[in-house]
Formats: C-alpha cells, structure tokens, sequence
C-alpha cells in the first residue's frame, strides 16, 4: 500500500509561512487574501451527474454570487476547479490539461463521492478512482450526489481556508510534480504531455524543490517538444526581397 | 504669378515629372517630395480670403477663372495630404501608371477646386472622373470589371451634371457662378437643377442609389491607389455638392420644394439618402469576408455622415461634416495602408485566411488599432470629434428619427472594424504564417506619421477645426466657435461643449489605474498561443481554433432579410433594359429601307413639333 498522498502541512513545512515581523506587510497580506477569498471565479468542469446541483446552488434559490463566486468561461481567469462527479480516463486528460492552464493561486474541488473513491463507478475500467493521485485537491464535497447546501458550505470552508492562508495545495502540484506525473503516467501511457510547462512554472513561482523533477519527468523530456513562446518581432527586411 | 499660379504650375510639373522619373526609386522619392513641397506652397496661399489665379481664357464671350478660398484650400489640404502619404507608401511599387495616375489626380483635383465658374467646373469635373480610371485599373482582372462599372457610372453622372449646367446657362444666359443667384428661377426650375446637379455629383460621392459602383473600384487596385482613392477621392462629389448648394440651390431653396405636398421636402428626402447611406453600405460591410473590401464599403457609409453634417448647414453639423472628410481621410488612409500591408507580406486580404498576425506585424497592429478607432468614432482618436459634432447638430435640430439611423450606422462600423481586426491581427497564427515579416520601412513610418496625426488632431481637433472655420466662412456660414481642445457651444440654451483634452485625460487616467494594477500583480509569463483553453481540447497547429468565417451570424440571421439586393436588382434591370434598347436601335440601322424609316420619324417628330 502507498502512503496517503493527501499533502499534511505541519509547522516544518516551508509552504506554510511564518509570520514576519512586519506589522504593515501582514495587514497587506490578510488584505489581500481576504478579497482573494471574496472574488472567487469558479470553472465548473462538469464531468458527472453532480453537476445537476450547480444550477439550483449558483441561482437564486442558494444563489453563490452572494459569496463573490462566479462561473468563469476559461482556466486563464478562474480560481475554483470544480469537478463534479465521476472523472472517466478520457476526461481526466481534459481535466489535467485545464488545471494545469489555471493561474496560480488556484482552488480544486471535487464534489461527489466518484471523486473522492470511485464511488458507484468503483469497478469501472474507464473512470479514474482518486482525483488527488493526478491533481492535489483541497477539498471533498461527498455524497452522491450532494445537496447545493452541501456544495455552498463546502465553497465557504475553502473560502475560509484562503482567508487565513491554508489553502495552499496548488503549491503541492509544483513543488512534487514528479508524483503527480508518475499518476498520470501510469493512467494515460508512457507518451502522456500537456503543451503547459510544469517545471518552467515551478522556476517562475519559485516553487521548484528536488521532487518537481524526477524519473518521471526525464520519461516526458524523452518526447516531449515544448512549445516555443511566441515572440514580437520587429522584422526588418533585406531590401532585396521588398521589390 | 502668385502662390495658387504657383501651386497649379507645381502640380502640373508634377505630373510631367512622374511620366519622365517614376521607373527609378530615386525619381519616385523625389516625387514624393514635390507632394510636400505643393503642401507648402498651399500654406503660402491665405484660407481665410479668396486668390484669384492669374491663368484665365475667353470661350465665347465667357471668361473662364480659377480661384481659391476656405473651402478650397481645406479639400486641397487633405488631397495633398492624402497623395503626399500614398507616394510614399508606393515607394516601392514599380508601376508607373500608379504614379503618373496619382499625380494626374492630384492635378485635376485641384483645378477641380480651384473652379471659379460651371464651365470650368464641368470640365474639371470630367479631368478628375477620367483620372481616376488610372488609379483604379492597376489590380488584377476584377479591378478592369470594376472601373468599367465606374467609368459607366460616371459618364452617367457627368451627363446629368452637363445637362445642368446648359439648363442653367439657358435660363440665365451666364455661366459664372453668381448667374443663379442674380436670377432667380422658378420653383420647378430649382427642382430640375437640383436632381441634375446634386444627382450627378451623388454618383462620385456614391450616395444611395448609385453606390454600387465604388468598393470594388476602389479596393481591388493596387495599395497605394487605393489609399489615395479611398481617403479623398469620392469627397469631391461632396465638394461639388456643396458648390451647387452654395450656388444653385440653397437649401432654403430645397427645403421649399414639396415632394409630399406639406410632408416631405427635397431636403428632408436629402437626409433620407444620407441616413440611408450611412446605414445600409456600413452593413453590407460587415458582411464582407475581404478586408479591402470592408473598407471601401465603409467609405460609402462614411460618406453619409458628411452628407449628413452639411445638409444640416448650421455651424456644429457643417463643421462636423467638413471635419468628418479630413478625419476619415486620414483615419481611411491608415487603414488601407494597413490592409495593403499584409495583403504585400501574407498575399491574402481573405478575412478568413488571416489570424494572429500582431505577433509578426505589430506596427501594422498599431496602425490599424489607431485606424479603426478612429473610424468607428471612438475617443481619443479623430474621428470622435466629428461624429460628435453630427450627433450634436441633429440632437438640437431634434431629428432624434436620422439621429438614431446615424447611431445604428455607428454601431455597425464598430461591429464590422472589430471583425476586421479580429480576423486578421488577432486569434490564432496560421501556420503558413509562421515567418512573415513585418512590413518595409517605406510602408510602415507613413503609417506611424498618419497613426500620430490621427491621435493629435483627436486630442487637439483645434488645429483641423481651424481650416474647418476658414471653409465655414467661405461658404457663407457662420465659423464653428472652437479652441484648441474642442468647440464651444454658441446657444447657450443647448449647453454641451466638447473639450477633448479633459477627455482624453478622464481616458488615460483610466488606462493609468488598468497599468498601474497590471505592473503591480507581478512579473507575467508568456504563454504559447495552442496553450490554450478550447474546452480542455488539446489544439495543435493543425486545429483551426479562429472564429472567422461567418462571423456575426446572429446577427447576420437577423439582417439577412433586409438584404434582397434590391439595388443591385435595380441596376440589372437597369443594364437589362439599356441593353433591350440598343438591340432594338441595332435592328432599326440593319434594316434595308432604314433611311425611309429614318425620314418616316424625323417627319413624325417634325409634324408633331410644330402642332
Ligand atoms: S457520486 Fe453519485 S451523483 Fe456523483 S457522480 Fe458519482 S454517481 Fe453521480
């Protein structure tokens, strides 16, 4: 057996920050997380039949927006992952791709139980058992499927894990990629690759730690061809070829 | 010899000096200079009086002269302006009928403007018709296709124009051109000349009906060509227009000439056409799939708004339709160099082949970006002072019907110039795209000159509104009340003066906030653009992930019915019954006994001439 991958921050773990000594800076940053944590976009990647109580939470009846949570249309802008329900390995892929293409600091919630085990699709061939094997996950909505006051508190104990700045996991994507992959590796075929690069985004949230990189990362830099960023360019030509 | 002598004289040499040197870059540059140096002597030349030039001939007893005031000077303005920046964009074009064309144009142009009497307007009228076929055969096989339709057009007009001005010389016996108002004609007498006069000059000016001709001839040639013939080319027929208003029929005049008795005068109908010019061309823009195209189509359209300005001849819509002719000119002029440019780099202006394309040609981008703002009539750019002007003439006018027409008109320019920036700077890079370049420098700085007259004369519209007063006075109005950042309002009781600058400040301390939070979220990171969210589909570079091809077809479902190609079902049938005639007059000359027959007619029309 593995050892439960659920991340356990305790007091040694770097990703929890220490109170610094500047009064002014601290003000600044429970400022910053407490509008963070009220302006909240929310991709609800509607995988299963969970996603039957989005509607009736997001409108009126239980109506989110009160929350500051809103749908947002694409990961560039969205803070919540929401998965609801049953992940078959096709779209896992999808999932995974969307994740990765989120900002940090960025929010996965897994609703139902087929998220958090399996659930009534255990013995299937074609679904993924344990979403926090590929993506780390904050928190677990279970029930099957859960009521939209389920959903709603659920959505207020994450809002309130960013108020006070645990709601790091994100970090964990990061800092142990190479797990992460080796999931997925083992899920999707040696040859698996998202166009995101992983480990240059680790570097730039300076999240890159001995685990980021691993064997299962030397197994993706066998095949993968990393996509060029798109430069401006002001070309200027030969005049030859301007005739 | 004074400055306007001077100025003919220059643009004459001009003309002989493209027919001798335009082979060689050298003689093409310098070219390009002689289009300075007749701005300068232009600026030797007073607006605020009229100059009389010393070239002047006898023809039957008429003395034929050239002159110039406000007016003249601010149509020449921006045709020197216009020729002096598509020169230079054609530096590298090695056609040498572009050149000769160009300056021939320029040339009758001017003498157009400088027309002091209907004779001599006729025959400049007709100089500029039939040098502007010059500038619009240099494209592929559709642009002869197209200035067929054109030169067909314009005989047409310039008959009506002729007819005109014989009418005027029978019934008044003078070809100056105070002879109308020294004798005043009779009520039908101004009906006819009006419908002749101003129907005729609608045809260059391509008002509704007889706009079918235009986009095709003006967007199908070559680039520089068609900068010049979009910005400027069709405003003479606006000038033309404002003559026979000035001296044939006032609008006075027209508005006493009842089509329904007690409802509807020539003059509202006039600001029918003009509304209607706005609004149908503009949306048949939008549906246009090739970029050149889309513009010309615009220039109809944008035409109307000037139509629309002057018909309302008080001081703001006069000063807004004149000033709109000097901002769309240049905004016009931008936008086709920008098109052009990509049409020389990709070979393609196909809406639907383009995408992406900033990340390559990013002064293009930039050009274009300053360009179509300006177009649509946004802030900070020039064309929003213009339109404002309009909007604020009809709104005190209380045409809150027209008002409405021009601001769906606006509506539509705005939707169809986000189209053509969208599909083709923005989206996705097309593969085949990968290694264009951006364009040469002899293209791209008269776009950034022309970028930064727009963004200053948009900022500053005191220094256009300037020559716009000089116009004003010379057409016997009132000047528009302006400083350096906008007009002043002169009724007090319709309060509303625009100061640009205070707006143009409000913008970009707007835009200061949007910077200052962009600069302090962090160092950014780029991405790739197939790095992207397509529904959590993996997109390669072979996926087309572009929204370009039936683009807007909402509301495209919507219009669509509106959209019978009535006019163009009018000018077949048109063309259909022309054509009926000719086959009936081909078989009354086959005939064997045609001279009988012919004998039988003239006897005929004889008998019943004399009953
Ligand atoms: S937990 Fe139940 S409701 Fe949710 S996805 Fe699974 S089966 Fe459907």
């Amino acid at each position: 057996m593995k050892e439960f991958p659920v991340p356990v921050q305790t007091a040694e773990d770097p990703s929890v920050k220490k109170q610094s000594g500047n009064i002014f800076s601290n003000v600044f940053d429970e400022l910053v997380r407490f509008a963070q944590s009220r302006s909240l976009f929310m991709l609800h990647y509607c995988t299963g039949c969970g996603a039957i109580e989005l509607p009736p939470a997001m409108t009126s009846r239980f109506d989110m927006e009160r929350l500051g949570i809103q749908p947002m249309v694409t990961p560039r802008q969205a803070d919540i992952l929401l998965i609801t329900g049953y992940v078959s390995v096709k779209t896992l892929k999808r999932v995974i791709l969307t994740y990765e293409q989120m900002n940090a600091p960025k929010y996965v919630i897994g609703i139902c139980s087929c998220t958090v085990n399996g659930g009534m699709y255990w013995q299937s061939y074609a679904t993924a058992k344990k979403l926090n094997d590929y993506m780390p996950v904050d928190l677990y909505i279970a029930g099957c499927m859960p009521r939209p006051e389920a959903v709603i508190s659920g959505l207020r104990q994450l809002m309130e894990k960013i108020k006070i700045g645990e709601a790091n996991s994100w970090q964990d994507y990061f800092k142990r990629y190479d797990y992460y992959l080796g999931n997925q590796q083992r899920l999707f075929g040696e040859t698996w690759q998202t166009p995101t690069d992983i480990i240059g985004e680790s570097k730039h949230y300076s999240l890159h730690t001995p685990e980021t990189e691993g064997e299962h990362t030397r197994l993706l830099e066998l095949h993968q061809r990393p996509l060029e960023p798109l430069e401006m360019r002001l070309g200027l030509s030969e005049k030859t070829e301007d005739r | 010899m004074n400055a306007l002598d001077l100025l003919l004289l220059t643009s004459l040499g001009t003309v002989l000096f493209s027919v001798v040197f335009s082979a060689s870059l050298t003689g093409r540059m310098l070219l390009t200079m002689l289009y300075a140096v007749q701005t300068v002597i232009l600026f030797q030349i007073d607006a605020g009086t009229e100059m009389v030039s010393s070239f002047g001939f006898e023809i039957f007893n008429h003395a034929l002269g050239l002159s110039f005031n406000g007016l003249s000077w601010f149509f020449a303005l921006i045709t020197l302006g216009s020729a002096f920046f598509a020169a230079w964009y054609g530096l590298n074009q090695q056609q040498k009928l572009l050149h000769v064309g160009l300056s021939a144009n320029v040339f009758s142009m001017l003498v157009l403007l400088s027309a002091g009497d209907f004779l001599s307007l006729f025959i400049a009228w007709e100089l500029v018709s039939w040098s502007g076929v010059l500038l619009m055969v240099l494209g592929k096989q559709e642009s002869l296709v197209a200035t067929l339709k054109y030169i067909t057009y314009a005989i047409a007009g310039g008959m009506a124009v002729f007819a005109g001005i014989i009418l005027i010389y029978s019934w008044t016996g003078s070809l100056a051109f105070n002879a109308v108002t020294e004798n005043p004609l009779s009520l039908s007498q101004y009906g006819t000349l009006a419908i002749l006069l101003i129907g005729g000059f609608s045809v260059k000016m391509a008002l509704l009906p007889f706009h079918l001709w235009q986009a095709e001839a003006y967007a199908l040639t070559s680039g520089p060509a068609s900068v010049f013939l979009g910005a400027i080319s069709a405003r003479m027929g606006l000038f033309a227009i404002v003559i026979t208003m000035m001296h044939v029929v006032d609008l006075k005049t027209l508005d006493s000439i009842f089509l329904i008795p007690e409802l509807f005068t020539f003059r509202d109908f006039l600001i029918w056409v003009a509304a209607l010019s706005i609004i149908l061309p503009t949306y048949t823009a939008l549906r246009q799939n090739d970029a050149r195209l889309l513009l010309a189509w615009h220039g109809i359209g944008q035409g109307g708004y000037m139509m629309l300005g002057l018909l309302m001849y008080d001081q703001m819509g006069s000063a807004g339709g004149l000033l709109h002719v000097f901002n769309y000119a240049s905004c016009q002029a931008i936008l086709f160099m920008s098109v052009f440019s990509i049409l020389h780099r990709t070979g393609t202006t196909n809406l639907n082949q383009l995408g992406g394309l900033v990340a390559r040609m990013p002064l293009s981008f930039l050009a274009m970006l300053v360009g179509i703002i300006g177009l649509a009539g946004l802030p900070p750019m020039n064309g929003f002072v213009s339109k404002w002007l309009v909007y604020r003439s009809l709104l005190s006018d209380g045409m809150a019907i027209v008002f409405l027409a021009s601001v769906i008109g606006t509506l539509g320019t705005i939707l169809s110039v986000y189209k053509l920036m969208h599909n083709s700077f923005l989206g996705q890079l097309r593969v085949e795209h990968e290694h264009v370049k951006e364009a040469p420098w002899s293209m791209t700085v008269p776009m950034m000159l022309l970028a930064i007259i727009i963004f200053i004369t948009g900022v500053m519209p005191g220094i256009s509104l300037e020559l716009v007063a000089n116009a004003q006075s010379a057409i016997g109005l009132t000047p528009v009340d302006y400083h350096l950042g906008g007009v002043v309002s002169a009724n007090s009781a319709i309060s509303g003066d625009l100061d640009m600058i205070w707006v143009v400040l409000v913008l970009f301390s707007g835009f200061g906030i949007a910077a200052i939070l962009f600069l302090s979220a962090g160092k950014s990171r780029r991405v790739h653009q197939l790095d992207n969210y397509a529904g959590g589909h993996f997109l390669n570079a072979n996926n087309q992930y572009q929204y370009s091809d039936n683009f807007y077809a909402g509301l495209m479902h919507i219009i669509k019915p509106w959209y019978r190609y009535s006019f163009k079902w009018f000018e077949g049938a048109v063309v259909s019954f022309v054509n009926l005639a000719a086959v009936f007059s081909r078989s009354f000359f086959n005939q064997a006994h045609m001279l009988i027959w012919m004998l039988v007619v003239v006897t005929t029309v004889m008998a019943v001439a004399i009953i």
